[in-house]
């Protein structure tokens, strides 16, 4: 039997010997374990805050959107007053699932089964033939109500956690918080989905694309060496793109908490900008007018200003972080994608790497444009989005290919006792004047960002129940 | 529908409006259209890209729909076109058969093995002399590696050709419609 209270599996493994600070080591085991995923479920899914959409998908009272936390499916609902509420979609009556749709507009949320019915709030309306009080007479009305977790908005991001005394939001963000404001609360009106998710199902346990998402760069120059031999990423023939190392050298940016983000200068990457080389002599006011940040036009710059502090501003004209993670789950990507005809209006889209069993991950992509953007341009940036990621996106197309050969290698009885590497660490190194705080890693990107988040995986997996 | 709702880009499972005159099945249009749909099936499965693009016409719009669960009053109302996963014209296909040329496409290098099974193809005539309009079903089935299941994947087409000459057509519009709200395919890098 699995110990809970001590984070040991029951063929006597400790959790925490899975991951070998000293050699910076992961066992492949993690990737398929049934055991370690059930802890996943209560350790991580269970207690962390996780991202569940957008305030804009349910804009009206009544809406609401079903989203995931973990294997638990819930109800994000706005209710008349105007708050958002997440409400475990299983009927205290029976077990029965209480919403069948995916999104919606419900005054209330009637069981299909007996039909006891919620309020958008999770409240317990009744269950039919009042007079018999077919709810019973063990609990009040007011203990019937659905399950809630607790809710946070940030930048209009709904976040809900089951952890109802933990840390805040705020906290769990912590020292990268400076950098995701920088992403999510830069404009008056904020920023709007474009649509609902982009959902699709790659066998592959849940880790082996969050491990990635944590800033991992490197594999960038290898799994989409695609984007090179295109033409839209460096500045190099083929044969030497190794040297010319598009997108490697910027400034990562972690945290105690697993969370990061990648800060490239634009023509470090993309080709149409790097042969801009007036963009070098630019101040960074100037800079800000000629290459604004992904997803921001020239006209949007007083807006920016007003969110930002002159750092941050700073920091968006040189250096935006463009990629990046949110422990556990969650994908950024905030490029600049510029397109073949010379135009670029970016690319704003949000993942979350939801756990469908220790052998399937399901990929949901959200595409995101400032609201004050122009149709037009939102338009393009949605074309933009679905072109270069999600379920036919160039660029992620090869990471979903690849998720799934790393699952299957776990499986093997020889396989599961290998070992995931971060062996080449950068190490802290804070550029002067560098505005933001947290682990800071000028240079070449390396493991840094990836082993940090491991380093949390490891603490919530082996504190004390 | 409610205002709300169609503003949020969500809308009926209806087909696109067809007015024209259908085309009756089996007749020598119907026939020519069939073999273009068979056709294009073959140059896909057999991976054969440049024949493919020279068979799509330069205003082209390539668009896949989402599909979302609803319920109630709504329930038919299943098909979202604000966002999509397929979402190109022609440059953006041209990029796609680019980068399939590329050393580096991972994603289809080692390839699928795939098989398009066309049927249930509905021909109408359209305001345009030289348009068709072309709906047909497609059952793709994709073998990768060394999976022994195959990766399925269904939906209707709503095509546009447009007559080029004697026998031949090009493809003006692809809408596809999917039947999964979660796709079952960790891609799409293999065209519909």
């Amino acid at each position: 039997m699995l110990d809970e209270s001590k984070p040991t599996l029951s063929d006597g493994t400790r959790i925490e010997d899975l991951i070998n600070t000293q050699t910076r080591e992961v066992a492949m085991r993690l990737l398929s374990d049934h055991e370690v995923y059930r802890l996943e479920m209560d350790r991580i899914f269970a207690k962390t805050w996780l991202l569940l959409g957008h305030e804009t998908e349910i804009p009206n009272s009544g809406d609401f959107v079903v989203r995931d936390m973990g294997e638990d499916q819930v109800i994000v609902s706005r209710d008349r007053k105007g708050d958002v509420h997440v409400l475990l979609n299983v009927c205290p009556h029976r077990g029965m699932r209480v919403c069948m749709a995916e999104v919606g507009n419900a005054p209330m949320h009637r069981c299909v089964y007996h039909g006891w019915a919620f309020r958008p709030d999770g409240s317990f309306i009744g269950a039919p033939i009042e007079r018999e009080q077919m709810h019973g007479d063990v609990f009040a009305k007011e203990q019937l109500g659905l399950k809630k977790a607790r809710v946070q908005l940030y930048g209009g991001l709904v976040f809900a956690t089951w952890n109802i005394d933990g840390p805040s939001l705020e906290e769990f963000l912590g020292d990268s918080k400076f950098y995701f404001d920088l992403l999510f609360c830069r404009t008056d009106g904020g920023l709007e989905v474009l649509g609902p998710p982009q959902k699709f199902i790659v066998p592959a346990n849940w880790k082996a694309a969050a491990e990635q998402s944590a800033s991992d760069g490197f594999h960038t120059l290898t799994l989409h060496r695609s984007l090179m031999e295109t033409g839209q990423y460096g500045r190099a023939t083929a044969d030497d793109i190794y040297a010319n190392a598009p997108a490697m050298y910027g400034v990562d940016i972690s945290c105690h908490q697993g969370h990061s983000l990648r800060c490239i200068p634009a023509e470090v990457t993309f080709t149409m900008f790097m042969t801009m080389d007036e963009l070098k002599k630019l101040s960074p006011e100037q800079r800000l007018e000629v290459l604004p940040p992904p997803g921001i036009t020239k006209e949007m710059l007083p807006e920016l200003k007003r969110h930002m502090s002159p750092d941050g501003l700073k920091l968006m004209a040189k250096a935006p972080p463009q990629v990046g993670g949110m422990f556990p789950n969650v994908l950024v990507l905030f490029i600049y994608a510029p397109r073949t005809d010379g135009k670029y209006s970016g690319a704003l889209a949000l993942h979350t790497y939801v756990p469908r069993g220790p052998d399937h991950v399901e990929f949901t992509n959200w595409i995101f444009a400032e609201k004050s953007a122009s149709p037009e341009m939102k338009r393009d940036m949605m074309a933009n989005a679905v072109r270069q990621a999600g379920t036919s996106g160039t660029i992620e197309q090869d990471d979903s290919d690849t998720w799934p050969h790393m699952s299957r290698n776990a499986r093997g009885a020889i396989g599961r006792t290998q070992t995931m590497k971060y062996g080449a660490l950068l190490g802290e190194k804070k550029p002067a004047d560098w505005p933001g705080g947290g682990y800071v890693y000028d240079g070449f990107t390396k493991d840094d960002t990836q082993w940090n988040w491991w380093l949390y995986y490891r603490e919530l997996m082996t504190a004390k129940a | 529908m409610t205002t709300a709702t169609a503003s949020r880009g969500m809308e009926r499972i209806d087909p696109l409006p067809v007015t024209g005159k259908r085309i009756a099945t089996g007749s020598a249009l119907y026939n020519e259209v069939l073999e273009f749909i068979y056709d294009e099936a073959a140059l896909l499965d057999e991976q054969k890209f440049d024949a493919w693009a020279q068979i799509l016409a330069e205003d082209i719009s390539y668009t896949a729909p989402l599909r979302i669960t609803r319920q109630g009053a709504d329930r038919l109302n299943t098909i979202v076109r604000t966002t999509l996963h397929f979402d190109d014209d022609y440059s953006s296909l041209m990029g796609r058969l680019q980068r399939l040329g590329t050393k580096s496409a991972w994603a289809e290098d080692p390839p699928s093995r795939t098989r398009r099974l066309v049927t249930n193809l509905r021909v109408w005539e359209t305001a345009k002399p030289d348009e068709l309009e072309a709906h047909s079903y497609l059952l793709l089935s994709r073998s990768r590696y060394e999976q022994s299941q195959l990766q399925i994947m269904s939906c209707v087409r709503y095509d546009l050709l447009r007559r080029s000459g004697p026998g031949a057509f090009k493809l003006a519009r692809r809408e596809i419609i999917l039947d999964q709200s979660v796709l079952g395919m960790a891609n799409l890098a293999v065209f519909l």
